[in-house]
């Protein structure tokens, strides 16, 4: 079963929420929706949950339209607002009859439920008694009820505190060994924490769909970096022929040498500068950079 | 159980719940018992207040029958404050479902639509039609200690007429809270146009036939003369083509997703 967004384009009045964003998610995934307030996230997401329609393209689940689709996603919305007056399991049990299971069923399972998400001894309190973590672990309870193929999750974390937001991403790590999740947010290590593949997005475009090793090793480069003293220079010379030696630069005493492969190459270099008795200063690999910073750079377009 | 059936249980224990289940029948109640007392009491209350100087009038001249006085409750009470009382009860309807963002969710499970407003509807009508009923009840048990009893046949036939126009009320109010976005905006309207609907009614006999207050003028009409109103069957029509209108712009905004758009 795969979830396939073709071509979706979102307008409003005229300004384009999102545009023409295209990608297909496969099963087993758990794969972050990330970009800066405004990027067009959440409308992307109300557009999968089938909130919103699309002005142009199709979101298929399995080759069908979401929308003939809806028992198998499963919805958190960013602030899931029951209505108060319910009791946890009055609303679980409201929520379970709308998504088809029966409701002797849903007697059986809904302390189960309630168990994974944390809240047994919970489940006779209004939902107007509860702290938003706690509304939204029920929130994610009501999306797993139904044991949807997909979840589907507007920013989950980005309105909690401290410890509300370890809650729910423990608990989010725990549901994904079961379920494919597709999840929002602008909280960069949320997502490096749960989400193997990152789709970026910016002005309702798609500027990224990438894993994040693959981010990480495409944005560092295999250059390292050895400092040496003014009475070697010679010895850059000797590099810039070496067979596994791409380039060689020069910045005052420093030479940053870019290799075939670092980690194949980097021994064999140090070798022959001990070889030359190049009285080496300082020798590093450049700092891969963090997530973060590989972000704004997307992002903002430095 | 079908989502239809889930969605009026849930209305049922959310009128439970904020106790409209006891204040909206208590209301009705209170407006019933208030016409048949007033019309019994007012000569004593005149004569205490104005004495009897100038020109007095003779109370064997405003004997009223029951019907008269029943149909002044449904014209009078009714029609008026119990008008205004249904159009708060049913504001929200939709309303606060839109602003707390319960309608988009629950949309996003397998229900369908209809089954979301035939929930509300369904459920809100029985629940305005037995306090309705139970006011014209009341109403019905003072008339008959204080003045003349009504044939079962008119009672039964004007109150169903009567509900035709209750009928329409709901539906249009639902629609409103569907489509617009402010509780008091859905109040001012629903209440200016139900209440110039109620107004219009006598004026021309075209203009009534299409008038879905009409109904609630054949109501009286019966309870007083005792004889139904000739074109009863085409305001009946157009009644209830107004109340499939109202819930066809009902299904067709929450359908196209018309809510998230203001």
């Amino acid at each position: 079963m795969k979830l396939e967004i073709k071509n979706v384009t979102k307008k409003f009045k005229e300004k384009k929420a999102v545009s023409q964003f295209s990608m297909v998610l496969e099963i087993g995934q758990c794969v972050g929706l990330i970009g800066p307030n405004g990027a067009g996230k959440s409308t992307l997401i109300k557009i999968i949950a089938d909130i919103l329609h699309t002005d142009e393209g199709e979101v298929l689940l399995e080759g069908k339209n979401i929308s003939k689709m809806k028992r198998e996603i499963g919805y958190l919305p960013q602030y899931p607002n029951f209505y108060e007056w319910m009791t946890a399991k009055e609303t679980l049990l409201f929520m379970g009859q709308l998504s088809g299971i029966s409701k002797k069923e849903l007697i059986k399972e809904i302390p189960i439920m309630l168990a994974k998400v944390g809240l047994s001894g919970e489940e006779n309190e209004k939902v107007r008694t509860f702290s938003g973590g706690m509304k939204q672990r029920l929130g994610i309870a009501q999306a797993l009820l139904h044991k949807p193929a997909f979840i589907v999750m507007d920013e989950p974390v980005s309105a909690l505190d401290p410890i509300g937001r370890r809650e729910v991403l423990n608990l989010i790590q725990e549901i994904k060994k079961e379920t494919t999740i597709l999840l929002s947010t602008h909280i960069l290590s949320d997502a490096e924490e749960i989400c193997e593949r990152f789709v970026i997005i910016k002005n309702g475009l798609k500027i990224e769909d990438t894993t994040m090793i693959d981010l990480i090793s495409r944005n560092s480069k295999p250059v390292v970096c050895v400092e040496i003293t003014p009475n070697d220079k010679f010895w850059i010379d000797i590099v810039k022929v070496l067979p596994y030696v791409k380039s060689a630069e020069t910045i005052g005493n420093k030479v940053k040498i870019t290799l075939d492969d670092i980690a194949e190459h980097k021994n064999k270099l140090i070798q022959n500068a001990l070889e030359n008795n190049v009285d080496i200063i300082r020798f590093e690999m450049d700092n891969n950079e963090t997530l973060e910073e590989i972000f704004l750079k997307l992002v903002v377009g430095a | 159980m079908n989502s239809l059936g889930v969605l009026m249980k849930k209305e049922y224990s959310q009128v439970l719940r904020d106790f409209k289940v006891i204040w909206l029948p208590l209301v009705f109640v209170f407006l019933g018992a208030t016409q048949p007392i007033m019309t019994y009491y007012l000569p004593v209350i005149l004569e205490v207040l104005g004495g009897t100087q100038g020109i007095s009038i003779d109370p064997t001249m405003i004997e009223q029958t029951g019907g008269q006085v029943l149909a002044a409750t449904l014209g009078s009470q009714f029609d008026q404050l119990g008008i205004m009382i249904i159009v708060i009860a049913m504001m929200g309807l939709i309303q606060s479902d839109k602003s707390s963002g319960m309608l988009a969710f629950i949309l996003t499970r397998p229900v369908t639509v209809s089954s979301y407003i035939g929930g509300k509807l369904v459920f809100n009508y029985l629940l305005v039609s037995v306090s309705v009923g139970i006011g014209y009840f009341i109403s019905l048990l003072y008339i008959h200690f204080l003045f003349t009893s009504v044939e079962l046949s008119q009672l039964i036939g004007a109150l169903l007429c009567y509900l035709v126009w209750v009928l329409f009320s709901v539906s249009f109010i639902t629609m409103l809270s569907a489509v617009l976005n402010s509780q008091a905006l859905i109040a001012i309207v629903g209440i200016i146009t139900l209440l110039i609907c109620r107004m219009l009614v006598g004026l021309h006999p075209m203009l009534d036939a299409v008038n879905p207050a009409g109904m609630s003028q054949h109501a009286m009409n019966l309870l007083i003369s005792g004889s139904i109103g000739a074109n009863l069957s085409i305001n009946l029509l157009v009644t209830i083509i107004w109340v499939l209108l109202t819930v066809i712009i009902t299904h067709y905004w929450i359908l196209q997703k018309k809510f998230h758009e203001s």
